[in-house]
């Protein structure tokens, strides 16, 4: 991993990659500043309802059916998609790192069980899960990040075992058993640190991914009603979209150029750790 | 009586100058008129419906589809005023214990068979007594129904019930056919999808959680009705689709508040629409905040007045509502007449610093975070409006020192959650009140309805001996004047006592129709009556 | 060899591998297979079927909380469907019926639950056979032409096109595709799969069928059109560099039957893995689509069978549709081994 600096450095030279950076350091600003910009919160209810944008300067993007800031609400939610993103992602990773690797390292019938499990978590349909489990538990964003999480990480566990198949024949990693190595040490200290870099650019997309999801559920009204997020707004646009058509338009729009930003940087990513396929593009 | 004929020929030769066998000036209603029978009518609808019987399940799709299939012994004019229907007469005896109703002759189901006091029988006493949900209360002292002969059936009664002959309508009590049913498992008999009544419209397809399709029923008994050619309910779950599919005439009418108020009202002001908030006086419905009294601090009265206090019900009324309603100020309707009073009645009016002071009073000071203690809400997760609502109520709590977390779960752990494992402090649903007090608001302050495990029971655990007596005495008693003076009581007890306050009570739910609809809420059931009388402009 | 990995791609779905097909007969594989796919499908049922029960509530608190029954009423219903009996024999009884290919009753709709779910097929059929193939075509044809202009304006207005297609979520293209063609233009019909109740038959009724699935197959192919775009791309730049590619614009073949003979045929296999997740993903992801657009189908069935606790309905459909995505994996892992040759040469 010493090249770590090095790639952070081109990436910022990959020019989409470096615009994503840039989206990405704003909507991160954003959801960091929000307590300080407004300390009230976004729920408190500041000025009359329904205020179209650009009719009064304190309320530059309007505000909602409550008489709230929608500026503030899209500062807030920020910070939402930001967690449910990073925190969903987080999980799925550990759990597919280290089912992949299990599965990958130890095959017969260790990897049989385990991949059938990934199969039929792959098999069921994921969107429906997710919403079972929000519906069932409880919209909260503990319940949120979690279903989101338990259909992500399949993808990852695959990623991992492939790669983990492929290594564990190279010669390091005989050698690392024949000087007696544990079976740990070499899954975790010799052979992963080969497979970052698919794992590394397939993360960008499961958070993106989790933004969505989120706000998808919060769209279908399964969104954590104590928490302001992008969705909370779209689900309570959707029911004034012919009157009040910017109270979607404007968490859209964040929540667009949020993916957006995300895939760039992954792109980027894909380019600058696979110099291979940066050529051939 | 003269105006339905009246209707009728003109029904008739409207149909005739439609097809072009008479003139059209020769029809009586005016020039400009070339039609005024037939057309298809379309609406959307959610949920899907289980049954397309209302006998057997008592929720909204079911309410709203039976009644053009099926007829009840009455109708009910605007103001509740009994009218004929299956039955054309009927006779009180002077100690309200026997009720005699004489049947209409020549009526028959849609098989052909003849309606006769057998069917009557049969659907009272085995089939709503036994499986509608209301009803095994409303029908609680009909012991049996007697038939004399066959268009003659006698209610006998162990005690008065004023509330029964208020829920005789075709939604409420459909007459089912007992030569179908009889003798077979009744919940699970195929005519619950298939129905075969006496109504003016018969099955024509089903799709299941898709669509229904109506046809009239030619030998329908209101000769001449109904008036449509077609009339088609499709199921589309999403409200801002089917306000779409209103402005975009996919669809011809919106009943019952199928689409966002804020969308009825500005359909309603655009050319080519019309509304109307009458027809729906047999189902008034409120939005209710309930404590649970089992909660220590829930418990303390100041506590509960407070909290009153501290809701300002006119935004909700406005913002939520968009104005379609009156704030709540009794625990029964101002449509539940002539009962519903404010004389007397405690008023909590929106006073935060009133609240403050309650709450102090109560001996809860505020601490931690300037907080003084934490509750639950859980909003009911049926339609916008106690999710919308729980947002504000959140808000204000918070700024007289309450935080409140709201806890939104799906329907089935939401009634678990309060009425089974009542696991909850602050509840916030809709609710119907009845079309008589006895059927809708009883169940939510007799103490013998704490019944943990049955939904929208008393789930505040209120228990008031006193209230108990009154709500009991007012089920059994005929005399109107006596009834009106034992609810007047009632409702300054229990809103004083404060185990419920009424947020809203929500105002008839308007229909919203394409101008090209006719007649499309002509009595006190409205669009949950037959529709019969409704034509479309083609 | 200690520092990178190489290009990994199309790990979505199962390899079968080479070895598989090499080592052991042709039969013996497709046994394994099977077997592999009814585990599977086992663990599905039972998780889901758990999934259900544990959860709090089941559909009599739903029923008595809409239709206001009495405690006597909801005991009576427990009892009619089984619910209070032990888990565990319910689910050998569900699990016995089900080995019948009996799927049960869905008390919720008061019909079989097979009968249900045939009334729903249809719809879902059309919007995966219409959307899979549409989002395939259109989104290859894009990415072919921004390969042939790799570099140039083209290739960038296309690629940002792509990104902004891939960044928005569906349930956002349809609320827009509504607003403009169902509302402002006045173009579409905006619910529902036909018009319903008005006897149309023949081509009448194709063609209505066809105006009213036009918006929601849109909403589900523009994330999979931006997808099947790369995917066009990459696979069609790798191409333009194969030696045998060169040697036939050397020889003088025309650079249309290079491009398509032997670039498709080298994007197949993504593609074929790329259709194979998006069969999978497309019953629980209809579930806006159809919400917005009131449609009746799978996924939305689905959903409602959550939320009223009608488990019999909701392990039917979930049943039908996972053996949908076993068959197709099924498939696509015999299209690998036929075509796994030509690419491990790649």
């Amino acid at each position: 991993m010493t090249g770590t600096f090095a790639h952070i450095r081109r990436l910022a030279r990959h020019p989409s990659g470096l615009f994503g950076l840039l989206l990405l350091a704003a909507i991160i600003l954003m959801s960091v500043s929000a307590g300080w910009i407004f300390p009230e919160g976004p729920w408190a209810m500041v000025g009359p309802t329904r205020l179209h944008p650009g009719v009064d300067p304190r309320f530059p993007l309007g505000t909602d059916t409550y008489g709230r800031d929608i500026v503030s609400a899209i500062f807030y939610g920020a910070r939402v998609s930001l967690f449910v993103g990073i925190a969903s992602a987080a999980i799925a990773l550990i759990v597919g790192i280290v089912v992949g690797a299990i599965a990958g390292y130890f095959g017969g019938k260790v990897d049989d069980a385990l991949m059938r499990l990934t199969d039929a978590f792959q098999t069921i349909p994921n969107f429906l899960l997710s919403i079972a489990i929000v519906g069932i538990i409880g919209a909260s964003l503990p319940t949120i990040t979690f279903a989101i999480s338990i259909v992500a990480w399949p993808i990852i566990a695959r990623l991992v075992r492939a790669d983990v198949l492929r290594l564990r024949t190279y010669d390091f990693v005989q050698s690392c058993k024949i000087i007696g190595m544990s079976d740990m040490r070499i899954v975790f200290q010799q052979i992963l640190p080969n497979c970052m870099a698919p794992i590394i650019v397939t993360t960008s997309v499961l958070v993106a991914n989790a933004i969505i999801v989120e706000a998808s559920l919060a769209f279908l009204g399964l969104g954590d009603p104590n928490v302001m997020s992008w969705g909370t707004l779209l689900n309570v646009g959707r029911q004034q979209l012919r009157t009040e058509a910017y109270i979607t338009i404007v968490p859209a729009v964040a929540l667009v150029l949020t993916v957006l930003a995300l895939n760039l940087i992954g792109d980027a990513l894909n380019d600058v750790l696979n110099p291979r396929l940066k050529e051939r593009t | 009586m003269s105006k339905s004929f009246e209707m009728n020929r003109r029904g008739f030769l409207g149909s005739l100058a439609a097809a072009g066998l008479v003139p059209a000036g020769m029809v009586a209603s005016g020039p400009a008129l070339a039609q005024d029978a037939g057309g298809i009518l379309r609406t959307p609808f959610w949920p899907a419906p289980t049954y397309l019987n209302s006998a057997i399940s008592t929720s909204g799709p079911e309410s709203f589809l039976s009644p053009k299939f099926y007829d009840g012994l009455l109708g009910y004019e605007s103001g509740m005023v009994p009218k004929p229907s299956l039955a054309t007469a009927w006779e009180i005896s002077e100690d309200g214990l026997t009720v005699t109703f004489t049947l209409r002759e020549g009526v028959t189901w849609h098989d052909g068979e003849p309606f006769t006091s057998h069917d009557v029988a049969f659907t009272f006493m085995e089939v709503l007594k036994v499986h509608h949900g209301r009803g095994v209360n409303t029908f609680a002292n009909l012991t049996s129904v007697d038939t004399p002969d066959d268009y003659t059936a006698v209610f006998n009664l162990s005690k008065p019930s004023p509330a029964m002959m208020r829920a005789l309508d075709s939604r409420e009590c459909p007459i089912l056919p007992a030569h179908l049913y009889e003798g077979t498992d009744i919940m699970e008999n195929p005519v619950n999808t298939a129905p075969v009544g006496t109504g003016p419209f018969k099955l024509e397809s089903y799709e299941i959680g898709s669509a229904v399709v109506m046809v009239p029923y030619e030998d329908y008994w209101d000769e001449g009705y109904p008036l449509l050619d077609r009339f088609i309910v499709q199921f589309v779950p999403d409200p801002a689709t089917r306000a779409a599919m209103l402005e975009s005439g996919q669809t011809d009418a919106i009943f019952l508040g199928m689409i966002p108020t804020q969308e009825i009202l500005r359909i309603a002001e655009m050319d080519g629409f019309e509304m109307t908030t009458t027809g729906f006086e047999a189902m008034p419905s409120g939005l209710q905040l309930e404590f649970n009294l089992e909660n220590e601090i829930l418990a303390n009265k100041l506590v509960r007045q407070a909290i009153a206090h501290a809701i300002d019900t006119n935004w909700i009324l406005e913002n939520v509502f968009y104005g379609m309603g009156q704030t709540g100020a009794s625990p029964l309707h101002y449509d539940q007449r002539p009962f519903y009073t404010t004389e007397g009645v405690p008023s909590y009016p929106f006073d935060l610093a009133k609240a403050n002071e309650l709450l102090d009073e109560a001996g809860y000071p505020r601490g931690e975070g300037d907080m003084r203690f934490k509750l639950m809400l859980d909003p009911s997760p049926w339609g916008t409006e106690s999710i919308n609502s729980s947002a504000y109520i959140r808000e204000v709590l918070r700024q007289v020192g309450i935080d409140v977390e709201v806890r939104q779960q799906d329907f089935a752990v939401f009634v678990t959650t309060v009425w089974t494992e009542r696991k909850h402090d602050l509840v916030l649903y809709t609710a119907t009140m009845g079309v008589d007090p006895t059927i809708g608001v009883h169940r939510f302050y007799l103490s013998s309805n704490f019944q943990p495990g049955t939904g929208f029971s008393n789930g505040a655990h209120y228990d008031n001996p006193e209230v108990d007596e009154l709500l009991n005495a007012a089920s059994i008693e005929m005399d109107e004047e006596a009834r009106i003076a034992q609810y007047a009581e009632f409702q300054q007890i229990a809103y004083e006592d404060l185990p419920i306050v009424k947020m809203v009570d929500i105002a008839a739910a308007p229909t919203l129709a394409s101008t090209r609809v006719h007649d499309f809420a002509p009595d006190a059931l409205g669009a949950l009556g037959s529709l019969k009388q409704t034509w479309v402009e083609q | 060899m200690t520092q990178t990995s190489g290009p990994i791609t199309g790990n979505g779905t199962k390899k079968a591998g080479p070895f598989a097909a090499l080592s052991s007969p042709l039969g013996r594989y497709i046994l394994r297979r099977l077997v592999q796919a009814l585990l599977v499908m086992v663990l599905v049922m039972v998780g889901s079927f758990f999934l259900m029960k544990l959860a709090p509530g089941d559909f009599v608190d739903v029923l008595a909380g809409t239709r206001d029954l009495t405690a006597e009423q909801t005991a009576e219903l427990r009892a009619r469907y089984g619910l209070d009996q032990p888990l565990v024999i319910q689910l050998v009884r569900y699990m016995g019926l089900l080995a019948t290919f009996d799927f049960g009753y869905s008390p919720i709709n008061a019909a079989p639950v097979t009968d249900v779910i045939l009334a729903r097929l249809p719809v879902t059929a059309i919007l995966v056979v219409a959307s899979v193939s549409l989002s395939m075509v259109i989104g290859t044809l894009f990415g072919i032409a921004a390969a042939r202009n790799a570099g140039k304006p083209v290739d960038l207005g296309i690629s940002i096109f792509m990104l902004l297609l891939y960044a928005t979520p569906s349930f956002i293209v349809a609320i827009m595709l509504i607003l403009v063609f169902g509302l402002k233009l006045g173009l579409m019909p905006i619910a529902g799969y036909e018009s319903v109740g008005m006897g149309y038959t023949g081509w009448q009724h194709i063609w209505d069928v066809t105006r009213h699935l036009t918006l929601p197959v849109v909403a589900l192919c523009t994330f999979y059109i931006a997808i099947y775009g790369r995917i066009g791309r990459a696979s069609m730049l790798e191409v333009m560099r194969l030696d045998f590619v060169r040697t036939a614009r050397a020889k003088g073949i025309s650079e249309g039957r290079v491009f398509y003979v032997h670039a498709l045929r080298n994007a197949l296999l993504p593609l074929i893995t790329m259709a194979g997740l998006q069969v999978s993903s497309l019953v629980g992801g209809a579930v806006l689509i159809e919400t917005v657009f009131g449609l009746p189908g799978m996924g939305r069935t689905a959903y409602d069978a959550v939320l009223q606790r009608d488990t019999n309905l909701l392990l039917g459909v979930i049943f039908t549709s996972s053996l949908a995505v076993v068959t197709v994996n099924f498939v696509i892992d015999m299209l690998y081994m036929v075509l796994d040759p030509r690419v491990n040469l790649k």
